[in-house]
């Protein structure tokens, strides 16, 4: 439904996305993470057509934007980061505007408008001037606006941003909600969204993607190492250790303090390590407050997959950079 | 042609929720009533020469001058706060090329300056009341503001596409206004004949002078007509320079 091929674009000769290719089918959900800055609006921006792009193509409902621009934007509906409606419009004469602009026939304006501000619950402000809506219904007009010609491509562009926890839950089951008549891409840089609203995630960090798949396949990429919380009554200095000493152990750290011990462990694969952790407890007269396998969030896989590059970057010194930090990850599938 | 229709309606009713456009429109009443006040007080003194008074309404200078800056400032909104806002982001990925949203947005801001024209239609009636009113030069003569006005809004367009500040925009455009306005009277400072000639066809008076006389000459038609699609060209390219760069 929407296909993008080794999409690159460079400002002024610095490269803002390399080579990001990616296809979202008929009625799913795809989620586009990636901290502040990683490139996700500008590749949001190619891909409406509102950048052109440096180098390679973007096919909308299987019609080339290069190509046929006025066509492939008429199955798209798109709601931009910086969402700038005209303050000075009243809520309904901006979605019949947003209409007519995509050629909506005149006699099923009436009718498709409706239909857009009852679906965003902002049919009760149709008469109020845009300006002096609160941010949460400004967010929900917008999207009126990008769906009410029934695109069969919705992008959204961070569309909880700035939004009251409230609100936020409105609009993603909202979102959920809209994938019966629409394929949906939608950027974001919080985790938890993703986790509920997405099908598929494609992780992006300076300009590449690092990683894809679904929420499960990228959790489960990282829940080979096993992990496991320990904590432990009063100070044990020798604690970590000794842990690491235990077989099947790969590493071992000590966080906080103030009345107990608390050891995050590593194991390798395949391991279980709460046993041997409690027959050491036991051996050595601890006494072991909790002992808790650590589930592995996506935002771990987040956090590892977009900081390793900063780390390298700070931690070594030019020239003896880790030649596996610039290589994606195993298991990185792209357009799958 | 929907997609058009409805970004010239929205344009042309934004001036009217917005006291800019109350502003131009009571300023502009102000000035063209003043002028035709003194005008047919003029012609109540014995001195004055025999003169067409509607003719003298549209050539004096005074008012140009004020049209000018009236021009300069619908037109230095029209993608300026659209690129500020971030709303040309919506204009520009729907379904309607670069020169649509151009040409739309000017054709907005030219109603608009139209509209301004509107209450004045009561001075010739007034006039023909106390006297013979030739109605032929009058409505030649509002054909030839019409053109001229499109000269000037184009030309604001124009600069409107080049920034995202709108007072650098209003003095852009007043240059490129007076540009258009002033090449014409370059004219009487040339040496050569020929190029006297040619550039009398780019004098907006005389190009005034030659309408409210009711002389409607094709060749000023055309020189107005070529330079709005100009200025609206140039305004579609800046405004596609911007998704590449």
């Amino acid at each position: 439904m929407l296909e993008a091929h080794g999409l690159s674009k460079s400002f002024y000769g610095t490269p803002a996305v390399t080579d990001v290719s990616f296809r979202v089918e008929s009625g799913e959900i795809l989620g586009f993470l990636g901290p502040n800055g990683a490139g996700k609006t500008t590749t949001m921006r190619m891909i409406t057509g509102f950048l052109t792009p440096t180098a390679g193509r973007v096919t909308l409902a299987d019609v080339d934007l290069a190509e046929n621009p006025i066509l492939a934007k008429r199955s798209l509906g798109y709601l931009p980061e910086t969402l700038a409606l005209y303050p000075e419009m009243r809520v309904r004469e901006y979605v019949a505007f947003r209409a007519e602009l995509c050629g909506v026939a005149r006699r099923d304006v009436k009718a498709r408008v409706d239909e857009a501000l009852g679906k965003c619950f902002v049919d009760d402000v149709a008469a109020k001037p845009i300006g002096n809506l609160s941010k949460g219904y400004r967010q929900r007009v917008g999207l009126a606006g990008a769906l009410v010609h029934k695109p069969k491509v919705l992008v959204l562009d961070e569309p909880t941003v700035g939004l009251d926890p409230r609100q936020i839950v409105k609009v993603r089951a909202l979102i959920r909600d809209l994938r019966k008549d629409h394929t949906i891409l939608l950027s974001t840089h919080i985790l938890p969204e993703v986790e509920l609203v997405c099908d598929r995630i494609l992780i992006i960090d300076k300009g590449r993607i690092v990683a894809s798949g679904t929420p499960e396949t990228l959790r489960h990429q990282m829940s080979q190492t096993p992990s496991v919380t320990v904590a432990l009554k009063g100070e044990v200095p020798e604690a970590d250790g000794v842990l690491r000493q235990l077989p099947g152990v790969a590493g071992a750290s000590r966080i906080g303090a103030g009345g107990e011990t608390r050891v995050i462990l590593e194991g390798v694969p395949g391991t279980d390590l709460r046993e041997s952790v409690f027959r050491e407890s036991v051996l050595r007269g601890w006494t072991l407050l909790e002992l808790t396998p650590r589930e592995v969030s996506l935002e771990d896989v987040f956090v590892r997959l977009v900081s390793r590059d900063a780390a390298v970057e700070s931690d070594t010194l030019p020239g003896a950079l880790d030649p596996d930090a610039t290589t994606p990850p195993q298991g990185t599938e792209v357009g799958a | 042609m929907r997609a058009f229709l409805a970004i010239v309606k929205r344009e042309f009713f934004s001036y009217f929720v917005s006291p800019l456009g109350y502003l131009v429109l009571t300023s502009f009443l102000l000035v063209s009533g003043w002028v035709f006040m003194v005008l047919v007080g003029a012609l109540n003194s014995p001195e004055t020469p025999r003169m067409a008074l509607m003719s003298t309404f549209f050539t004096n200078v005074f008012q140009w001058i004020f049209l000018m800056l009236v021009s300069a400032i619908i037109a230095m909104r029209l993608l300026t706060e659209e690129r500020r806002s971030g709303s040309i982001e919506t204009l520009l990925t729907a379904p309607v090329s670069e020169a649509t949203v151009v040409s739309a947005k000017f054709a907005g801001a030219w109603c608009f300056f139209l509209f301004l024209f509107v209450p004045t239609a009561l001075y010739p009636l007034l006039l023909s009341r106390f006297g013979g009113l030739d109605m032929g030069p009058v409505l030649a003569g509002y054909l030839g503001i019409a053109l001229v006005g499109a000269l000037f809004i184009s030309a604001g367009t124009f600069a409107s596409a080049l920034t995202k500040n709108q007072i650098v925009a209003a003095i852009l455009a007043f240059v490129l206004i007076l540009g258009t306005f002033i090449i014409g009277v370059a004219r009487d400072f040339l040496p050569f004949p020929g190029m006297r000639d040619a550039l009398s066809y780019l004098n907006i008076l005389e190009h005034m002078d030659d309408f409210s006389r009711g002389i409607v000459d094709t060749r000023r038609i055309l020189y107005v007509v070529s330079t709005v699609v100009f200025f609206l060209f140039l305004s579609t390219r800046a405004l596609e320079a911007n998704k590449g760069r």
